[in-house]
């Protein structure tokens, strides 16, 4: 196994000369100089850089004599290589090889798609460097760029395990070329949400909605590339939520901002919601059919077949329906609107000021109101109560969900975080119980369609175990209602929503 | 991380050129893989071009004196790391002899580097001793070459004998005949007339060949130095039979 030890580069940035470097070299080794090769490196993690947080990275090298997917780890433990052929990005972990690249990829990156970070082509020659017995005990890597454009010139020593004092020998040898070291692949790359940072409760309650909504038009951009070219079913995912933060924002800070936003903004964000929706909800369902087969008692799991291509016909015809509106001219108005609504808001924020309703008070108005809603809402909620009160219950806990993520920045950290967690588990019941309803209807939908296209009676009836586990399911979530309202109402979480401003 | 472990209680049939063969063609495909040269005589090490020598010997290693990790070495190859051999493991059963749960110590030091390996190899020295006990516990499959001749056979079944009676968990025996001659008609008549039933025995056939000798002169596996040869051609399906899933 290899681990980068160090690596070096010229000291005004400029060429390193090969035949410098095996002069050094030799003084102490044989050295063996690879062919020049051209090497295409391509850097890729998911778009939420999920291998960078879990300390990985994972490099797809083209040359002329194959391609490798070369996958280290944090502290170059250890290196893998594994041949390829072929792949393409973007892509999901599973056209990766069997083995144990996929297995250290596979679980990190989930359902996120892998693509390209960075891209680039490099001139290389690889040295090895061999012992009196032909061992080659560390090896180097001069890595040129192959454009004036790309980074300068560097030269790698690599630690084989085992000789680390021989890797340590040639990086002093290569030193006394009058080398600089440069520091191990310093990421510079921001990351893709700003760390919520505290602000002062006194602030103009509008002060803080618009950098709230700012961050989330932000996100709907970051995220629009990715959904239009279909990279993975999370990019629509994270736009939805952004829209839906965005409308909660709107909602919330009604007391705050300009009628505009009430009249015009918040039922154009409805639309933008509404209009991704029938998509979503499809690849919700293509993302559980793993999770429905398991659920199968007597039938087949190759009775589901049906109802996939059923899904993915459907989602075809929704996600160009989808594709058309989000690259119409009315969608890009309403992006490019909406950001100069947000920059006069934050222009004109002065007049508004005379009011001044501060972010601290606003935070515990909104908090409270969307809390008691809860409060009544669930104790409302009878054994005989119909599906759609709890449906409405959902709605108000994704209401105090949305405030409490909101004001963040002006409320007290540890009782927020606690709030969170207790209303997570109350929403998390709730969900159970309503996507059982959705997905129970949806499903007797889609066996309706397909028994007008003359499936056949073994997919209908894989479905009918599919919905009668739906209806089970939605009975467990119902019974453990009660129980997660008395956790979300009970003295010690009433007391930390106390501390965040509530009354009781 | 899986073990397997190419074993036989003769010696000369072909244990180490299958153990580097196949860990060569694991690490080619990815797998982090450790190849412990266990045979004091080293053959495994010499290919690699590493030198047979342990700090503080076999003694230090079971003893846990010095950790297992700090005795591996890279070779030359992607993905394949070498425990190399030590002349001191001639004595590795007295070694053993002295630790607590003496058969299983094998099997505990590699625990130690589970994380690090996908695929570990052990090139065992030919005999029966507390050294293959270990080796037993220790392996998820015990790779056996097989010489196509009566009293080879006989050795195998003594073999899964042997297996058969040891306490707790057993490796799945696979035999494969080796340095095998299609144009011997004893060959001929024992590779045709093994009985399959009950005992694996892989379809491949490993030849004798010029090339597969030539390993010592060229200090390399077969499908590094000779990757079209029909040798190598034979290590990759032995690999495709016996490859942990």
């Amino acid at each position: 196994m290899t681990s980068a030890t160090r690596t070096l580069q010229a000291a005004d940035e400029g060429r390193l000369e090969l035949e410098a470097l095996v002069a050094a070299l030799s003084s102490q080794y044989t050295v063996f100089t690879g062919p020049k090769q051209f090497v295409r490196r391509a850097q890729l993690d998911t778009f939420d850089r999920r291998l960078r947080a879990a300390g990985l990275t994972l490099e797809h090298q083209r040359l002329a004599a194959g391609e490798m997917l070369i996958l280290r780890r944090a502290g170059g433990a250890t290196t893998v290589a594994v041949p390829v052929t072929g792949l393409q990005w973007p892509a999901l972990a599973e056209v990766l090889p069997t083995g144990p690249l996929r297995e250290a990829i596979a679980p990190v990156t989930g359902i996120r798609a892998l693509m390209v970070t960075s891209d680039e082509t490099r001139r290389l020659r690889r040295l090895e460097l061999h012992n009196e017995d032909g061992k080659t005990v560390a090896r180097v890597e001069l890595d040129e760029p192959a454009s004036a454009a790309a980074a300068p010139a560097r030269v790698s020593v690599r630690t084989l395990r085992g000789y680390d004092n021989q890797a340590r020998r040639a990086a002093r040898l290569l030193d006394g070329l009058g080398l600089h070291a440069v520091l191990d692949s310093e990421d510079n790359e921001p990351t893709l949400v700003a760390p919520m940072s505290r602000t002062n409760r006194e602030v103009p309650a509008s002060v803080l909605l618009t950098a709230a909504l700012g961050d989330f038009l932000a996100a709907i951009r970051k995220n629009l590339p990715g959904l239009l070219d279909d990279v993975d079913t999370e990019f629509l995912h994270d736009f939805r939520v952004a829209v839906r933060r965005t409308r909660a924002t709107l909602k919330l800070g009604r007391p705050a901002l300009p009628e505009v936003m009430r009249s015009r903004w918040e039922p154009a964000f409805k639309g933008l919601g509404d209009m991704t929706t029938p998509v979503r909800d499809l690849d919700v369902y293509e993302l559980d059919l793993p999770t429905m087969r398991g659920w199968l008692v007597a039938a087949d799991p190759a009775d589901l077949e049906p109802l996939a291509a059923h899904l993915r016909r459907r989602r075809t015809a929704q996600r160009r329906t989808l594709e058309r509106r989000l690259r119409s001219v009315s969608f890009g108005r309403l992006v490019t609107e909406w950001e100069k609504e947000l920059a006069q808001l934050a222009d004109t924020r002065d007049d508004a000021d005379q009011e001044h309703l501060s972010a601290g008070r606003l935070a515990d108005r909104s908090i409270s109101g969307a809390y008691q809603r809860v409060a009544r809402g669930g104790a409302a909620i009878s054994g005989d109560a119909p599906a759609e009160d709890l449906h409405q219950l959902r709605k108000r806990c994704k209401d105090l969900r949305y405030a409490l993520e909101v004001f963040a920045p002006v409320v007290p950290e540890v009782p927020r975080k606690r709030a969170v967690t207790d209303l997570k588990g109350l929403q998390d019941v709730l969900g159970r119980f309503q996507d059982s309803e959705v997905q129970r209807q949806a499903l007797r939908g889609f066996a309706e369609e397909m028994m007008a296209a003359g499936t056949s009676a073994g997919t209908v009836l894989a479905m009918g175990e599919l919905i009668a586990h739906l209806d089970a399911e939605q009975h467990r979530a119902r019974e453990e209602f009660d129980g997660a309202f008395a956790r979300f109402t009970r003295p010690a979480s009433q007391r930390m929503m106390h501390r965040l401003g509530c009354r009781p | 991380m899986r073990v397997l472990a190419t074993y036989n209680i003769k010696g000369g049939v072909g244990k180490t050129s299958t153990a580097v063969n196949l860990a060569y063609l694991s690490a080619r495909e990815g797998r982090r893989t450790l190849l412990w040269d266990l045979d004091p005589q080293a053959a495994a090490t010499y290919l690699f071009r590493v030198q047979a020598r342990v700090k503080g010997g076999g003694h230090a290693l079971v003893s846990r004196k010095r950790p297992l990790e700090a005795a591996l070495k890279a070779t030359n190859f992607d993905n394949l790391d070498l425990l190399p051999a030590d002349f001191s493991y001639r004595n590795m059963d007295l070694d053993l002899d002295e630790t607590k749960k003496r058969t299983r110590r094998l099997g505990q030091l590699l625990d130690s580097v589970a994380d690090d390996y996908d695929v570990v190899f052990l090139d065992c020295p030919p005999s029966i001793s507390l050294v293959s006990e270990n080796v037993l516990h220790a392996s998820d499959t015990l790779l056996v070459p097989l010489i196509p001749a009566t009293l080879s056979l006989r050795t195998f079944e003594q073999l899964i004998r042997f297996v058969a009676d040891s306490q707790g968990s057993r490796p799945e025996v696979v035999g494969f005949f080796s340095m095998a001659d299609r144009r011997k008609r004893m060959h001929r008549d024992v590779i045709d007339a093994i009985p399959r039933d009950g005992t694996r025995v892989a379809d491949t056939v490993i030849p004798a060949l010029s090339i597969i000798e030539q390993m010592a002169e060229r200090r390399a596996p077969v499908p590094a130095f000779a990757p079209t040869s029909r040798a190598a051609l034979c290590y990759e399906q032995l690999w495709a039979e016996v490859r942990p899933t």
